[in-house]
């Protein structure tokens, strides 16, 4: 019997895998959008970390809790160095120039021939594995709650809601919406650390737009009234393509089918509860 | 892994004793293995904006396939092949070739459709001394994955040598300028190759130009060349961007005997739809021309008009050959066995629409007999006199 869920775990294993690397990668899009800012730079960010670690890990063979620091650490500074001059945008204005980012950077990797230029990096080692990933999507899941449930998280949802109102009732909403990107930032490359080490390869288009929408979607897809929603949303969209493979020409019509039912029949996402709070009124 | 085999190991087992059990003498094993179809897997791009190429590739093995079937299959046996899409996506075609070991239990890999994907599948079936063969994969390294990690499909590095001495010796091209999409893996190891075939075959280099995939606009880099007076232009493109450089070219009034020389991105019959008569006299180098006229192309390109209605196109001939290729070695490793079939496959030989074709002690394909050089004319490719 162990063989044949040994054998269950082989065949599933990089949908498992991608599963809690997804999850990870909606939490960094919540964190943003926590805040109200819609950000499309989260698979930029997600690139920088799968750069960074992939090579620390190939070129100078460093241990992997070393490389997780670098590909939370690298993100997270750009984040600091972009934030400088995109805090003052909001909105739409803010997400043009999170998409210019991607751009920029994914023309960075293709001309910088140490990291493999346009043929990418490969011979990337297999680390990590799941109880890395499901336990660092735990671990940032508590924390989301553990936050969102603080006078921080509360006082997210007020710059979320009315930024001037927030303002005036004393919330520092720059330093707010720094640390808010930053920690997307930082979440989106660990996340990017994983994807790499679990698929051996990378390359400049990996982490293109595309990318940058579909990380969005997990997180208007779950909803955003909690960290769960987020969660909730990448596990359905990533299983959805695997779990209707045996549909075989038919299963792109109904994947897409299913998503825009839930969005026209469910435009709050699919989990709209929100957090309780401590203190809150029943 | 152990468990795989164990498990196959015990599928075998439980087949063998059910056909002792309905009282059945004889050798049980052997009958047990040779009652059951050889299982296939094939991860292709069949959905998506590349799909046309992983459509073209399942049209060329379901042909070979009803063919080798019609003829009694392998090992008395039909041969089965379970088709996944892998969308383009390399994560997708990672869960397709794990399935395709785990749950479908195959004894061979064909595809992925593109080497992005391959990269990332190939190391897992290699872990599993699965072989995975690639029909499509034409970029450096994708053999240096593993012992298990095959192709057909002549790398650039194959093809491009044979355009450029065709270009010299037939044509007396000596000095070129060279252009290249620097944003594409393919089109950058599209360079690569030219630039060692360019220096091993003496041609000089006058300057080396390079472009984006997506650029409109050429005129800087080609105004450039035209002052540098080359006897030819070495481009390694994709389609919408090599069929704009030659509307460029023709627009700044080059000579008709300045060239341009592709590589495989060029090979194309769109580049003569949209290029038009700019297009005229493009060199590329091409394993397989639908016009040959052996007795086995002839055959293929008939057979495939019956069953599609339309023109077989390079992938899916080189998926048709590959197949039958597969065939063989299976027949000659005697089962259906990993192991024995990666063994058989190293040393097969077989001569299908493309040529003769064998593995190198790498796993490439060994002969490049088979390349032809086509000149455009008027619209269409047809071989270089």
């Amino acid at each position: 019997m162990s063989a044949f869920f040994a054998n269950l775990l082989f065949t599933y294993q990089s949908l498992i895998y991608g599963l809690g690397i997804n999850a990870i990668l909606g939490l960094s899009m919540y964190v943003v959008l926590a805040i109200g800012q819609l950000s499309l730079g989260q698979a930029a960010f997600m690139g920088v970390g799968a750069y960074a670690s992939s090579l620390l890990s190939v070129k100078l063979g460093l241990s992997f809790p070393v490389v997780l620091v670098a590909a939370a650490g690298v993100p997270a500074m750009l984040a600091l160095l972009v934030s400088v001059p995109t805090l003052r945008l909001s909105g739409v204005y803010l997400a043009i120039a999170t998409i210019g980012l991607g751009e920029v950077l994914r023309l960075f990797y293709v001309n910088w021939d140490y990291a493999g230029g346009a043929l990418g990096l490969s011979g990337i080692p297999d680390r990590g594995g799941f109880f890395t990933i499901f336990g660092t999507l735990a671990l940032l899941l508590a924390a989301a709650f553990a936050v969102g449930r603080s006078r921080i998280g509360r006082a997210m949802e007020a710059i979320r809601e009315d930024e001037q109102a927030a303002g005036v009732m004393g919330i520092d909403v720059p330093r707010y919406k720094l640390a808010a990107l930053v920690i997307s930032a930082a979440i989106a490359g660990i996340a990017g650390a994983y994807n790499a080490h679990v698929t051996a390869f990378i390359a400049p288009g990996d982490y293109a737009f595309d990318n940058a929408v579909t990380i969005l979607s997990y997180a208007l897809l779950g909803g955003i009234g909690s960290p769960l929603g987020p969660v909730f949303g990448a596990f359905l969209l990533t299983a959805l393509p695997e779990l209707l493979r045996p549909l075989h020409d038919y299963r792109l019509v109904l994947n897409g089918l299913i998503i825009v039912s839930v969005v026209i029949f469910m435009p709050r996402g699919l989990f709209s509860w929100h957090m309780r709070r401590i203190g809150a009124a029943k | 892994m152990k468990f795989v085999q164990l498990k196959r190991g015990l599928r075998a087992g439980a087949l063998a004793a059910s056909v002792l059990a309905t009282g059945m003498a004889g050798a049980p094993y052997a009958m047990a293995q040779a009652k059951t179809s050889v299982q296939l897997g094939a991860i292709e791009v069949l959905s998506g904006p590349n799909a046309k190429y992983g459509v073209s590739i399942k049209s060329g093995f379901d042909l070979a396939l009803s063919e080798i079937n019609a003829a009694g299959g392998v090992l008395g046996a039909p041969l089965a092949i379970h088709y996944e899409d892998s969308a383009g996506n390399k994560d997708q075609a990672v869960n397709a070739v794990r399935k395709l070991i785990g749950a479908d239990k195959v004894s061979l890999i064909l595809g992925p459709t593109l080497s992005g994907e391959m990269f990332a599948a190939g190391p897992v079936a290699n872990a599993q001394k699965i072989p995975i063969v690639g029909t499509s994969t034409t970029a450096n390294g994708i053999t240096a994955l593993g012992n298990y990690v095959f192709r057909t499909s002549l790398p650039e590095s194959d093809v491009v040598p044979v355009t450029l001495k065709a270009a010299r010796d037939k044509l007396g091209v000596k000095k070129v300028a060279v252009m290249y999409g620097n944003d594409d893996a393919f089109t950058k190891s599209g360079y690569d190759v030219m630039k060692a075939a360019l220096t091993k075959l003496g041609i000089e280099t006058l300057t080396t130009e390079t472009f984006g995939g997506k650029d409109t606009d050429f005129s800087a880099q080609l105004t450039k060349i035209k002052a540098m007076n080359p006897d030819a232009i070495v481009v390694s493109a994709l389609v919408q961007a090599g069929a704009g450089i030659m509307l460029e070219k023709k627009a700044l009034g080059f000579s008709d005997k300045v060239r341009i020389i592709g590589g495989n991105g060029l090979n194309s019959p769109k580049i003569g739809e949209i290029a038009g008569a700019a297009a005229n006299g493009t060199l590329v180098g091409s394993p397989w021309f639908v016009g040959k006229q052996d007795a086995a192309n002839v055959k293929f390109v008939g057979a495939y008009k019956a069953k599609y209605n339309a023109e077989p196109d390079q992938f899916a001939a080189q998926a048709y050959d590959t197949l039958f290729i597969v065939a063989k070695a299976i027949t000659a490793a005697g089962a259906a066995d990993p192991q024995k079939i990666r063994d058989a496959l190293v040393n097969v030989k077989y001569s299908g629409v493309l040529g003769p074709s064998a593995f190198t002690a790498d796993r490439n394909p060994a002969d490049t007999s088979g390349v032809v050089v086509l000149e455009m004319e008027d619209g269409k490719f047809a071989p270089l006199k």
